[in-house]
């Protein structure tokens, strides 16, 4: 991994288009600005890879017997109004 | 037709029948094409089949079903991936997990877009703190 020290204020490219600023240093945290063409995705780090991790999990889990259960279940459930 | 083995048995299926997900799922990018199952059982909740990775299914539902109030509006570069315009519609669906406990909980943090006229899908992320990948159904009071 690329590691550089930057000051707030400073800022760096990710290719031509790519632009990452330090906007402020305080007390637990950095405020990064980031510019970037509308159709790049932007995600915290810890959201995406737990949606990723809900992805496998949820594939993981069910069964046949356990979709039947649920669906008879299910089925009489109104929405909640 | 094309046939897959999956934890249904053997899948025969026609191609223009797969709905597309052209940036596949989240963190999953290889999974693009899936097959919707029909649920022989009454009931909100469906499977839809990888047809990348039979090994891979999820149980997928109507939120709105459970959760009234939920919405999920595509901006533009959705709709684009979509490949629909303003007055298309485009319904949202939500993948169940179910715990160890037999316990079943909503995605509605990475919700799905999808647009019948297109047959195109594509995962979002929701940035609401309402919202967490494990919501558990509301609670129905008699």
């Amino acid at each position: 991994m690329l590691v550089l020290t930057r000051k707030p204020g400073e800022g760096i490219l990710i290719g031509d288009n790519i632009v990452v600023k330090i906007i402020e240093v305080k007390s637990g945290g950095i405020r990064i600005g980031i510019d970037a063409p509308q159709d790049t995705k932007i995600y915290r780090q810890e959201v995406y890879d737990r949606i990723r991790q809900e992805n496998i999990e949820a594939s993981a889990g069910w069964d046949m017997t356990d979709l039947d259960l649920f669906s008879d279940q299910l089925a009489d459930r109104a929405p909640k109004k | 037709m094309t046939t897959i083995q999956t934890r249904f048995g053997e899948i025969k299926y026609d191609p223009s029948h797969i709905l597309h997900f052209p940036e596949g799922l989240i963190g999953l990018q290889r999974l693009k094409n899936f097959l919707v199952m029909p649920n022989p059982k009454k009931g909100p909740l469906f499977w839809i089949q990888s047809v990348d990775d039979p090994s891979f299914a999820v149980v997928v539902t109507d939120p709105t079903h459970f959760f009234l109030d939920y919405r999920v509006i595509p901006d533009a570069d959705e709709r684009k991936v979509l490949g629909i315009s303003d007055e298309d519609e485009c319904f949202v669906l939500v993948i169940v997990s179910i715990s160890a406990q037999k316990e079943i909980t909503l995605n509605l943090q990475g919700p799905l877009l999808y647009s019948p006229a297109t047959n195109q899908a594509m995962q979002v992320i929701v940035e609401d703190p309402r919202y967490s990948t494990r919501m558990p159904l509301p609670e129905i009071r008699p």
